[in-house]
């Protein structure tokens, strides 16, 4: 899987999942989550149980950063990294 | 405690009894022992009764020597025994032994200057006939409620904003600015309300109404005069307050219960009480099955050391949302929480077990800084001062330790802090709770939002800040407007006053005695919150008088399950029908396809964050609220009057 196959699943995901009541809302690729309002830290914790079952990326503690998870584009180029490098994350 | 109503009309054409009658109906759960009736040319009062002082002689309306004053009244004035010697002795002429008469003349001495000498939680309409006037007025922190509305010249007041429905002179129509505020603070903020043309008396406020003109005015302010240090006699001076505080609330004809949550605050008051209180203590609490929830060690430790009687309401699945309907009927407004649901439980078991006045802990978080939010500001403003430090930052994992630990760290837990406003903004404290609030209007219809275009209700919240605000320290801000945008409107109101007094409990506060507030406002906010220790003063005082671990124990705000009381994973029936699409367009508050979203998701078991926990209530109460006030399906529900025990009238009355 490419990044942008991995960021597509992932925008499907957030779209599906915290911004359901907000059909109107568009979130670009390099929209910040957090500052949109789209995600809070109760997400992140859900954002992160989806990047396990979905991408089979396991998200260390330390890894939980806006530079790794702050937009779209950060999150598929987080997995991408955690997946080629020595193959999928295990929990 | 009571519940009175009443009417006042521009021109001399009477007031019905009837009429009345139908607004003394819709507040009988407030006054269950007895009403009574004034009904008049110019002016009607109406009183449903909850006999704690003077049982025999106090019913209402009550008058003064030659009747040309009287007072229909909810509350209690708990220095009435000494106001009444005082005003024995300037020449007053006593008829029975209650707080109500000692209003009745502390007025006719005084006049409007009586407030200021008031100790209590009270709520009254004082008709004088001399001048046909009316006084009303609320107590300094606003336990007791008092709406109004004025329509076509005429005065329209009542303990509940149903009664004033119930008078057929007011049409219950919603206000989208205050459903506005109540999505933004948790609860419209006084004198707006959720009802169209409906004001609540602020608290500390009062207002006559003479020749068709209401004038309004304020006897108390809230202000924090902060000392640099903390006196030296900082301790037995707090033990004092305390001690009188609670001994003056005792001051009943019926036994005094008290509500025991386990924490530092109830369990400091049940400590007083059981050594005050000529009789055994009862005490009640509330228990849960989820353990994140349940405080009930605790509870039974104190209880166990004070040798009270005591009752727990466990709340078992399926009990909030059962009772939840009626909840938002007697709260009369949507709600964000489920967490009055178990307090009107609560309130239930009390009654049955036959006490109908409470002590209970609330107001001490606020005078002495308890809640976590005030640990929040300190600590934004210690990461503000040094935005590059990259140690400070982290200790925001140590707030809120009763959150999952997961959801407690990392950049967005942060920066959520920290992200929230600007230090120069006057409601800095609160703008990380009033945004996450907020969020329940993401699921607004278009039309609401056009509706409410322009309105701001943060602006319009810093706009009425007193011009002494911007003198006080941040924490002490903090405090004022979780004073007034939390603990009056909401924890008193729809958590506190409608939810004990719909099964006739009369709930009393000793922290919330004018004297200890001003005390604690007084203190360097240093002897309050020190470092990430809440209430230090507080605990300092409180060994040796309560259990050590509850002495030493750090606040746990009391939570109820929000949406899982409704879904278990499928929806209860009722949220099934009022969430229908067709009941959304109804009412027109929600959009359908956002609700139907929150619905798939809560029925997956996957809404478990505050904002989707707070959107499913907000809408559920919206929804009931909408439906019982609005509709035809049940705009009233009077209960049965009994015989009055006063049936005045004079001159001409109008048909009913």
């Amino acid at each position: 899987m490419d990044e942008s196959a991995i960021l597509t699943r992932t925008r499907a995901y957030v779209l599906d999942t915290f911004l359901y009541m907000r059909p109107g809302f568009t979130l670009g690729d390099h929209d910040r989550l957090l500052q949109r309002g789209v995600i809070d830290s109760m997400g992140v914790m859900e954002l992160i149980g989806f990047l396990r079952s979905e991408f089979d990326v396991v998200v260390a503690d330390e890894d939980i950063t806006e530079q790794n998870l702050g937009t779209l584009a950060d999150i598929a180029r987080y997995v991408m990294a955690k997946r080629g490098n020595g193959g999928p994350a295990r929990g | 405690m009571c519940g009175f109503a009443g009417l006042a009309r521009h021109e001399p054409r009477g007031v019905a009894a009837g009429t009345l009658d139908r607004m003394a109906a819709a507040l009988r759960h407030r006054g269950p022992d007895g009403c009574g009736r004034y009904a008049g040319p110019r002016v009607g009062l109406a009183h449903v009764r909850l006999s704690i002082i003077d049982v025999a002689g106090g019913a209402q309306p009550l008058g003064n020597e030659d009747d040309s004053v009287l007072i229909v009244y909810n509350g209690e004035v708990y220095n009435y025994l000494e106001l009444r010697e005082e005003l024995a002795a300037a020449g007053h002429r006593f008829r029975t032994r209650s707080d109500t008469e000692v209003l009745v003349h502390a007025y006719e001495q005084w006049g409007t200057a009586m407030l200021g000498r008031l100790n209590g939680q009270f709520a009254f309409a004082i008709y004088d006939r001399r001048t046909e006037s009316v006084f009303l007025a609320r107590d300094r922190f606003g336990v007791r409620p008092l709406f109004y509305s004025v329509v076509r010249g005429d005065l329209v007041f009542a303990s509940e904003a149903k009664a004033l429905f119930a008078s057929g002179e007011v049409e219950p129509a919603p206000d989208p600015v205050g459903l506005d505020q109540v999505f933004t603070f948790w609860a419209a903020r006084p004198p707006r309300t959720v009802f169209r043309g409906v004001q609540s008396l602020e608290p500390g406020g009062f207002a006559i109404w003479r020749d068709g003109r209401l004038r309004g005015g304020r006897y108390y302010e809230l202000d924090y005069p902060e000392a640099r240090d903390e006196p030296a006699d900082a301790l037995p001076a707090l033990g004092d307050l305390l001690g009188t505080g609670v001994a003056l609330r005792l001051r009943s004809d019926v036994p005094v219960g008290g509500y025991l949550s386990g924490g530092l605050d109830s369990s400091i008051t049940c400590s007083l009480a059981a050594r005050e209180s000529p009789y055994a203590l009862r005490t009640f609490s509330v228990t849960f099955d989820d353990p994140r929830l349940d405080e009930r060690e605790f509870q039974l430790l104190v209880a166990r050391q004070l040798r009270s009687q005591h009752f727990i309401q466990a709340i078992k699945p399926g009990d909030v949302a059962s009772v939840f309907p009626d909840v938002v009927w007697h709260a009369e407004s949507p709600l964000v929480r489920t967490a009055p649901a178990p307090m009107y439980l609560l309130a239930r078991l009390t009654r049955e077990h036959d006490i109908k006045v409470v002590l209970t802990g609330e107001g001490s978080d606020e005078l002495f800084l308890g809640y976590d939010l005030f640990k929040e500001t300190a600590l934004r403003l210690f990461c503000l001062r040094q935005p590059q430090s990259r140690l400070r930052p982290r200790l925001f994992e140590r707030l809120y330790p009763y959150l999952d630990p997961a959801a407690r760290r990392g950049d967005f837990w942060r920066r959520f802090f920290l992200d929230a406003g600007t230090t120069d903004d006057p409601l800095f404290s609160h703008l990380p709770r009033f945004s996450l609030t907020s969020r329940i209007k993401d699921f607004y219809t278009g039309d609401l939002r056009a509706t409410l275009s322009g309105a701001d209700p943060l602006e319009e919240l810093r706009a009425s800040l007193p011009s002494r605000f911007a003198a006080w320290s941040p924490l002490n801000r903090a405090a004022y407007l979780e004073m007034v945008t939390l603990l009056s409107p909401y924890l008193l109101a729809a958590q506190g006053d409608r939810m004990s007094l719909a099964h006739g409990v009369e709930s009393r506060y000793p922290f919330l005695d004018h004297r200890l507030f001003e005390f604690a406002a007084r203190l360097p906010t240093s002897s309050k919150l020190r470092g990430f220790r809440e209430k230090a003063v507080l605990r300092r005082w409180a060994q040796g008088q309560v259990p050590a671990e509850v002495q030493q124990r750090p606040k746990q705000p009391y939570r109820a399950p929000d949406i899982p009381a409704f879904f278990s994973p499928e929806p209860v029936e009722y949220v099934r029908e009022i969430l229908h699409e067709a009941n959304l367009a109804r009412s027109g508050m929600f959009d359908p396809r956002a609700v139907a979203g929150l619905m798939r998701r809560c029925q997956a078991g996957v809404a478990t964050g505050f904002r989707e926990n707070q959107a499913l209530v907000a809408i559920v109460s919206a929804e009931l609220w909408y439906r019982q006030f609005f509709t035809d399906a049940a705009q009233v529900r009077p209960g049965r009057l009994p015989v009055p025990d006063v049936a005045l009238a004079d001159g001409v009355t109008a048909p009913a």
